[in-house]
């Protein structure tokens, strides 16, 4: 059969990244739901695959410094029963349960929606609002980290490099009374692929924004941060005022397509909906 | 390369041998034999492959089975046996929380994994833990129940026991211990040594000439053992009332995804490569999916000739109508010239599918006699049979149908899928095959409900009364009729809802377009009716500032009362259902903002097509009950049946075993399906029980020499009046009878198909054991995003007589979520006749989470026909929950819903719309 392909399953990073070196076609599986998904569906062009599910020492979260470490290969069920409590909790929590259904959970890794990169992807957002970095190691380049936001590379592109694996998300810790907003608009109440996902991190001072991080899911090519509304609401009073003059720009700054799930007109407007609703929520909690 | 590999499965370590694209489910399945792990959709969408893996549900089709070495697998078949059962089993099976059984093992496999960590989860933990088990038939609530009933003492609607079988006791189902530890037998569970695995080429074009097709390459390939066109079969045309179907395209294609070959192979994946070579040459033509673009007269033309085909009715065809049907009662210009406003209004529903979670599969196997034996998911295996006859050209003793269980039908299992294919490569390979759809295939190629657009032009006088009526209903069957005529027959009767209209014009057209074809899905025109006349009362009512409840009170149906097809109606309860519904969600009470309530009323037929039911003694006292209908999962047959036989007889449930049997050894029966379960089959075993009990009364007679006038039968035995001491055990008759006779002592009793008269000339005419519901919603709205949120339900039916409320109020919720999902989320969306969502990912049923609270309200008005006044209610509730969202979102933000499903995005385009 044409579409016969090897399997290897190393047990530590080093090894894994050996296999990464291998000549062909290679294709790296964590959770597999991505993966398996496709290869129902077509047969899938690959010449071996590498199983990273028994790398252990990528299943942990830690916090070292004001900076957490979660491991690529933790699953979005782990991720769900993560305590770190503030905005971190806020925005990860309500993702997690909002990730497909507890089947799917238990079996998809963090690291693995990153580097499967749709722009529907619901980790995306909330670890662009956290200012997340990635760390990609590989036997040629060594380690590097890079922001998230210049991971994502296009439609189901990214820069990790064929035999780099990705090994960490890392973000630091908001600070003190940092507020946040997350937010997934599906077709249904479990197990939706999301239509617009919205997540928010900001931080007022007397009222006035010190920080805001904007990040959106399915309406752009790649999940985005609104960096020119984030950029106009920074110092000013937020108020109805900056919160409409917000809602108005974030539209501007968008690009989602028409698909089966939605029309780009309606997410369109949905983002103006949502980010209205998560500043006001934000403003409301002051 | 293929590799062994250790694994423990159910605490026993296994050592088995698998390729690397082996999944974990297929290892499981076929390497280990373990069959109580489903397939449902393959790509993690339904849940029905869960195993635990190191004790954490997983579904096991998105793993690789070399990822799953070392590891620990629990499966179905390691949780309980049929003697020891798990807890959670025990409280699925008492609960009522199974149905067809296919979802079953991974819903309790989801349960266990939640009471090992939480052991009393709250209602919510439970509904999200299995909220990526789908379910199309229970609707949740009973198997919410079930876990609830696990960690509480609560026990409503809960089977008492198992030996309180009387009519109208909560019975437990007679297959559950089977399906709940994952033993019952489903269609791709059979397996048979040599066995070849079959694919189909489906057509590309959804209208195109074929030309050329060329095989030469596949059949090079290695591992293939037959290929078949259409070419190769004396093919003939089949369908319902109307035969315009063949099994391949011959001359030209007429949809995407139409079978052009079938091919059988040692490997499934050998046997989709093979069908991927085969050259066909095409010739693109014009093509038509619009349905009133289609009945224009420069569509292009799907069928050459509609009027060649046969078809059963009268009717008017020409270009691509399909059917044609009008209905006139009373004088309709005079209505509206009567009437004090005329509202007008226009609806829309989508494509959409039955959505069974066991996709179309069957095995053939040619005998040594020649004939075939097909083992297949089937809803109609004597009908099946005829079909087969039809589309091979065949007589029908060719073929033996071994009905297996089946993982939900829906009427999606009541027309041939893959039955013709895997007989024809079963002839030329000489082996057995089996042919499983994938669930891409079943949702793009399979038959769907038919899309509707419908137009509504009502006269009213200003107190609400309803004056004239004129109706406009357009079907869209595509390529195929199969079961079109048959669906705008029914929709027609629907079409005036159980409301007294005095003038009334309906007329029903079916067109053909290049879609795909669609065919008898659960409440066939019922659905399409129910949601554009419900909702246009509704948009009448806000007009005349009437409350839509005293609107609908003041035109509903009363006993006497005749439908305009001219059918005196003879125990209508509508009323009494809607003011129940009504007042279980305390209608008059003032809403909160942004929340609505809505009503919706159905009424349906209970299908009367004729069967025979025999009871037969065995030599120990024990019984043998006999029908060769099918029970695709509701459990009539497997309760309420067996309760009115025992009924019937005066003897234990549990000593009447129902005969599992085929079409060689079973009565002819016309099949599960329009509602007709209890009502005819149940008729007729309770028929056949009174039958064979008059033959142990007069054989008790005898042994006692005593007039059978005075025999008593109690406890077993039977004795004469005042006399129990000296009584005669009904066992002992039983082996006296046989071993006097040779034989057993046989209850029979056949039914003829039975529709009560009627006074106009319509295909169909009148409703047997009309049945009436009602259904009440409360909702709340996000008005930014548009998203519904469903608050509670209530749902109320006239059952006639609930023998068993428990099956009852399964069919009702299953109803309730399946109308709740095409009320928001299901539509099957193609776009120049290609499917755009043939997944469970973005065809969307309801999860766990997305069902309300819903009290299911049983009313019991009999019918004059059925055992006990029994009406069915199978396919009422599917009806009624379209329109109650739709007027319940009309209630909270005053908009008038045309169109479904409700989506975040439709009902926020409507929002905007009205703000505009």
């Amino acid at each position: 059969m044409s579409n016969d392909f090897e399997f290897t399953q190393p047990i530590d990073i080093c090894e894994a990244l050996k296999c990464l070196n291998e000549t062909g076609r290679i294709t790296p599986i964590a959770g597999g739901t991505n993966i398996l998904v496709n290869m129902k569906r077509a047969p899938i062009e690959t010449d071996l695959i590498i199983d990273l599910t028994r790398l252990e020492k990528l299943k942990n979260i830690s916090e070292e410094n004001g900076m957490f470490r979660i491991g690529a290969g933790v699953s979005f069920a782990d991720l769900l029963n993560w305590h770190p409590g503030g905005a971190v909790e806020g925005l990860v929590r309500p993702m997690c349960a909002a990730f497909a259904g507890p089947l799917i959970r238990n079996l998809a890794t963090i690291g693995g929606n990153i580097c499967d990169a749709s722009a529907a992807a619901d980790a995306s957002p909330v670890l662009l609002a956290l200012d997340a970095n990635v760390e990609l190691v590989s036997t040629t380049n060594g380690s590097r980290t890079l922001p998230l936001s210049e991971f994502f590379k296009g439609v189901r592109k990214t820069a990790r490099e064929d035999n780099e694996l990705l090994t960490y998300v890392t973000f630091g810790k908001p600070a003190e009374g940092e507020r946040c907003f997350y937010y997934k608009l599906g077709k249904r109440k479990a197990d939706a692929i999301s239509i617009v996902s919205i997540a928010i991190l900001a931080k007022l001072n007397e009222g006035k924004i010190e920080k805001v991080h904007i990040a959106l899911g399915a309406v752009a090519p790649i999940a985005m941060r609104a960096l020119q509304t984030e950029a106009m609401l920074i110092g000013k009073v937020l108020n109805t005022s900056s919160i409409q003059e917000a809602a108005t720009l974030v539209v501007k700054e968008a690009c989602p397509i028409d698909d089966f799930r939605a029309t780009a007109k309606y997410r369109l407007n949905m983002i103006e909906v949502l980010v209205k609703k998560g500043l006001n929520e934000i403003l409301s909690k002051a | 390369m293929k590799k062994q590999i250790e694994l423990t499965v159910n605490n026993s370590p296994e050592s088995i041998e698998v390729a690397p694209r082996t999944r974990l489910l297929d290892a499981i399945r076929i390497k280990l034999g373990l069959t109580g792990t489903k397939e449902g959709c393959g790509t993690g969408d339904c849940g029905s492959c869960t195993v635990l893996l190191d004790g954490k549900p997983v579904n096991s089709c998105m793993i690789l089975a070399m990822q799953a070495e070392k590891r620990e697998i629990t499966t179905i078949e390691g949780l309980g046996s049929p003697t020891e059962l798990h807890p959670i089993q025990q409280a699925m099976i008492r609960s009522g929380g199974i149905q067809c059984g296919f979802c079953t093992p991974g819903m309790v496999l989801s349960l266990k994994a939640l009471i090992d960590r939480d052991p009393h989860p709250d209602e919510e933990s439970i509904r999200v833990a299995i909220s990526s088990n789908l379910c199309r038939c229970t609707g949740y609530s009973k198997i919410i129940d079930a876990a609830k009933f696990l960690s509480s003492s609560e026990t409503t609607s809960m089977a008492t026991s198992s030996e309180d079988w009387s009519v109208g006791a909560r019975m437990t189902r007679n297959d559950g211990v089977e399906k709940v530890t994952g033993r019952a037998i489903y269609a791709e569970d059979i397996q048979l040594p040599h066995i070849i695995y079959g694919a189909l080429l489906r057509s590309p074009y959804a209208h195109a000439e074929i030309l050329s097709i060329d095989t030469t390459e596949a059949e090079q390939i290695t591992g293939v053992k037959a290929i078949v066109t259409g070419r190769d079969v004396d093919m003939g045309f089949y369908g319902y009332e109307l035969r315009d179907h063949r099994i391949f395209a011959l001359e030209k294609v007429r949809y995407i995804g139409e079978p052009i070959a079938a091919v059988g192979a040692t490997t499934v994946d050998i046997a989709r490569e093979a069908a991927s070579k085969i050259k066909v040459e095409y010739a693109e033509l014009p093509a038509v999916f619009d349905s009133e673009e289609a009945i224009t007269s420069n569509a292009p033309l799907v069928h050459n000739d509609a009027n060649a085909y046969e078809i059963d009715w009268d009717t008017e065809r020409k270009g691509n109508l399909c059917y044609k049907l009008i209905i006139e009662e009373g004088n309709i210009e005079q209505g509206f010239g009567e009437s004090d406003l005329i509202i007008e209004g226009s609806y829309k529903t989508p494509e959409a599918h039955p959505g069974s979670i066991e996709p179309h599969c069957s095995t053939a196997k040619v005998e040594p006699d020649g004939r075939v034996t097909i083992w297949t998911t089937t809803q109609k295996p004597f009908v099946f049979r005829s079909y087969l006859a039809q589309a091979l050209q065949r007589s029908i003793n060719s073929f033996r149908i071994v009905p297996t269980q089946i993982g939900g039908g829906f009427g999606g299992k009541l027309f041939p899928s893959v039955e013709p294919y895997v007989v024809l490569l079963a002839e030329q390979s000489g082996l057995p095959v089996q042919m499983t759809l994938t669930r891409e295939e079943e949702m793009s190629c399979t038959l769907l409900r038919h899309p509707s657009s419908v137009k509504i032009k009502t006269g009213v006088m200003k107190d609400g009364t309803l004056v004239a009526h004129q109706v406009r209903m357009l079907f869209n069957t595509g390529a195929y009729g199969l079961y079109g005529p048959n669906t705008a027959a029914l929709a027609s009767m629907m079409a005036t809802g159980p409301y007294r209209i005095p003038n009334v014009e309906i007329t029903g057209l079916v067109t053909y377009s290049n879609n795909v074809p669609c065919g008898s899905v659960r409440g066939p025109g019922a659905v399409q009716l129910a949601f554009a006349l419900e909702t246009h009362l509704d948009k009448i009512a806000r007009s005349l500032e009437i409350d839509t409840l005293d609107f609908r009170l003041k035109n509903a149906w009363e006993t006497g009362d005749i439908t305009c097809t001219g059918q005196t109606l003879d125990s209508v309860s509508i009323k009494e259902c809607l003011q129940k519904a009504a007042d279980a969600l305390e209608w008059k009470k003032p809403r909160l903002p942004g929340v609505g309530k809505g009503l919706a009323c159905n009424w349906w037929a209970s299908g009367p097509w004729g069967t025979q039911t025999q009871i037969q003694t065995n030599e120990d006292g024990t019984f043998r009950l006999i029908t060769g209908c099918v029970d695709m999962g509701t459990g009539g047959l497997n309760s309420s049946i067996l309760q009115l036989a025992a009924e019937g007889l005066g003897v234990p449930i549990d000593s009447i075993q129902l005969v599992r049997g085929d079409t060689d050894s079973l009565p002819w029966d016309h099949g599960h399906g329009g509602s007709r379960m209890t009502f005819t089959i149940g008729r007729s075993a309770y028929e056949a029980a009174e039958h064979l009990q008059k033959q142990l009364l007069q054989e008790a007679a005898e042994h006692l020499e005593a007039a059978i006038e005075d025999m008593v039968l109690e406890d077993g035995s039977v004795f004469v009046r005042g006399d129990k001491a000296n009584a005669v055990l009904i066992s002992t008759l039983c082996y006296n009878r046989h071993k006097k006779h040779g034989g057993p002592m046989v209850g029979v009793s056949s039914l003829l198909e039975d529709f009560p008269t009627t006074t106009k000339k319509h295909p169909i005419g009148a409703f047997p054991g009309a049945s009436y519901c009602a259904h009440a919603v409360e909702l709340k709205v996000d008005e930014e995003t548009g998203e519904i949120d469903i608050l509670r339900y209530a749902a109320a039916h006239d059952v006639g007589k609930a023998i068993n409320p428990t099956g009852c109020e399964g069919q009702i919720e299953g109803g309730v979520a399946m109308g709740l999902g095409l009320a928001m989320m299901e539509e099957l969306r193609e776009i120049e006749g290609k499917v755009m969502n043939p997944n469970f990912a973005d065809y969307l049923l309801l999860t766990a989470e997305d069902m309300p609270p819903t009290e299911s309200i049983l009313v019991e008005q009999p019918a004059t026909e059925g055992p006990f006044g029994v009406k069915g209610v199978g396919e009422p509730p599917i009806a009624p929950p379209t329109g109650a969202v739709a007027n319940a979102l009309g209630d909270a933000i005053d908009i008038n819903v045309k169109r479904l499903p409700l989506t975040p995005e439709e009902v926020s385009s409507l929002i905007r719309e009205q703000k505009s």
